[in-house]
């Protein structure tokens, strides 16, 4: 075997590169769209596909690997949204500085709620997590020196280093953001840090036995989720350039559950597949079929009804229908392939 | 300084009842030790003494894992500390670790990364080094994967280490748990009815593991457990209890003539 080849072998199964190419080749989209190959509306809903793919991922931090549930996912990701507006319109400070408040105020608000609701577990956490969530809706509807109340909050392009940003542009932005958002989930569930999440999930006594601190790591999930909502409500608003208070209610951090448990708990690329099943495959396919897509609230039975199939007959996602798949084609192979496979897998981390 | 661990008069109490009565007992460098009684007789109750996830009502639990382990944890300029009020996360720092009576395993994680988990303290990365992948967090990392195969090897499931540990039977889940332990550098590992559930062959390893877990890792053991043959087999020391109190200690033959601890597990006699 030459060194070339393991060289190029080595670089294939590097995941990060893995990540790195489906960004490339999601930076294809906008070219399509502004050739005339692609509709815009499809491009704007792949678009936010990818913005509720980056939230689901800090949400799959906590349900899937430290096993905490969150329902003020939307409530964050509203901020995120609101302050990304408020520092570039209204304070006229700028993409990079409307950004970092994104990123850096939700997370330290996040902070301290996690401080005080994350002695409660499951269902109470699940609770506590909604009511701030709501209390921020609120706050969306009263606040209108920061929202516009209801009115709604309008905004524009933003200019990044000098040059306006269109549509395409903000759209570059976003896939490189989930990119990033990929990589460094990845790094943190496959090292100490992800292993301490597991140890907590499996047995939080078990867990502190080994010395991890509980509470220590469950503030961290919930701040790695709280960043990820901040920056996808930011992303969010410089695509839509405007945010009303409705959309940042209860069915949003739902459907964002729903993304976690269909694309499969514990799975990078099936965030992502999760993402567009539940908010693009109604958006882009069902909306389109004739009778059933005049139906009042169709994405919501459609989720639905995924959600019942997918816990029932595929417990680990469609990211399991993937597994199934692969187990299925190795069969074929010489006995000593999975052994291999599980190997490839480990210096592939 | 000869005693790893002392356990002076330690009582607890769960409402009325009295779970723990005035217990004390000694464990010596590389000594295994043994805790005895029946069912109830409170076993488990002074493990979670020890290791913090009960707070005694009274009593002290002193460990003593040697000097340079005390200033890595923090504590210089004093041979031993008081367990008794530190966090139970603390507690494996000091070098004391522990197994579970119902085998506490990661089933969604490898054989290898369960056991990369007893390293977690040692960690020395920040969590911002770790999420960037750092060199310094991957030579890390690589450094300590190494040792969880050393740690594997030594309890002769290296070949499992890339399996999933929620695939592995019974008996390799048992050995994933102590190779954890290993990965603590311990001072004094304890042992939560570690034969519960192995057959015959199983526990004569399992008595064979623990005395070169002892003269290998250069630690002590404590040790609970139901299986009376692996008790006198492997045990130095024993001291039996019987509804929370003492009742006897000494070597296993000492333990096996003493007629207390023959009333305790099978009732007075008629006769006497």
């Amino acid at each position: 075997m030459s060194t070339t080849f393991t060289a190029a072998g080595r670089l294939a199964r590097n995941p990060h590169v893995g990540y790195a190419v489906f960004g490339a080749a999601l930076m294809t989209l906008p070219v399509l769209a502004g050739s005339g190959l692609m509709m815009t509306s499809t491009l704007m809903t792949v678009g936010f596909t990818l913005i509720y793919a980056i939230v689901a991922m800090g949400l799959n931090l906590l349900l899937g690997y430290s096993g905490l549930i969150s329902l003020g996912t939307a409530g964050f990701m509203g901020l995120g949204a609101y302050l990304a507006a408020y520092v570039q319109d209204d304070l006229g400070l700028g993409f990079w500085v409307a950004v970092l408040a994104a990123l850096v105020i939700p997370t330290v608000i996040g902070i301290l709620v996690g401080v005080v609701s994350l002695r409660v577990r499951s269902i109470y956490l699940a609770i506590a997590t909604l009511t701030i969530s709501e209390i921020l809706l609120k706050t969306f509807e009263q606040a209108e020196w920061f929202t516009h109340g209801t009115a709604g909050k309008q905004s524009h392009y933003p200019v990044i280093l000098g040059v306006q940003a269109d549509r395409a542009l903000v759209f570059g932005i976003i896939v490189v953001a989930l990119v990033l958002v990929m990589m460094l989930t990845h790094n943190i569930v496959h090292g100490q840090l992800g292993r301490a999440l597991h140890a907590m999930r499996a047995s939080e006594v078990a867990a502190q036995a080994m010395g991890v601190n509980v509470l220590t790591y469950k503030l961290f999930a919930f701040a790695v989720a709280t960043l990820y909502a901040g920056l996808a409500g930011a992303l969010y608003l410089f695509f839509l350039k405007s945010s009303y208070p409705s959309t940042w209610n209860l069915f949003l951090s739902l459907n964002v559950v729903a993304m976690v448990v269909v694309g499969g708990l514990r799975s990078i690329y099936g965030t992502v597949v999760g993402a567009f099943v539940i908010f693009a495959v109604p958006e882009l396919v069902l909306k389109r079929l004739p009778v059933i897509g005049d139906v009042a609230g169709l994405p919501y039975i459609f989720s639905g009804v995924l959600i019942i199939v997918v816990i029932m007959f595929f417990p680990q996602g469609l990211r399991g229908v993937w597994d199934v798949g692969r187990r299925m084609a190795s069969t074929r192979r010489p006995v000593s392939a999975p052994v291999d496979a599980a190997r490839d897998e480990v210096a592939a981390r | 300084m000869t005693d790893v661990l002392q356990v002076e008069n330690l009582s607890i109490s769960f409402g009325g009842l009295k779970a723990l009565d005035d217990l004390s007992f000694t464990v010596s460098d590389h000594e295994i030790f043994g805790l005895i009684g029946p069912n109830g007789a409170g076993k488990t109750t002074v493990f979670n003494c020890v290791t913090q996830f009960y707070r005694p009502d009274t009593g002290t639990v002193w460990f003593a894992p040697g000097v340079d382990r005390l200033v890595r944890a923090g504590h210089a300029g004093t041979d031993r500390i008081d367990l008794v009020g530190q966090p139970v996360h603390r507690v494996i720092r000091y070098g004391l670790v522990r197994t579970f009576q119902n085998v506490e395993i990661i089933p969604e994680l490898t054989v290898l990364d369960n056991v990369l988990i007893g390293g977690h303290v040692d960690f020395r990365s920040s969590m911002i080094a770790q999420m960037l992948r750092l060199p310094r967090a991957r030579a890390e990392e690589a450094q300590y994967r190494e040792k969880a195969r050393e740690a594997l090897r030594f309890l002769s499931i290296e070949h499992l280490a890339d399996q999933l540990a929620g695939g592995q039977p019974y008996g390799v889940r048992k050995r994933l748990e102590m190779a954890r332990t290993l990965m603590a550098e311990p001072r004094l590992i304890i042992l939560d009815e570690p034969a519960a559930g192995l057959n015959e062959s199983e526990t004569e390893d399992l008595a064979d593991t623990i005395r070169r877990i002892r003269d290998t890792f250069g630690c002590s053991v404590l040790l609970v457990e139901h299986d009376m043959g692996l008790v006198m087999d492997v045990c130095d020391q024993i001291c039996a209890i019987s509804f929370g109190k003492f009742l006897a200690s000494g070597t296993p033959v000492e333990i096996q003539r003493d007629v207390r601890v023959h009333e305790a597990y099978l009732g007075e006699r008629d006769d006497a």
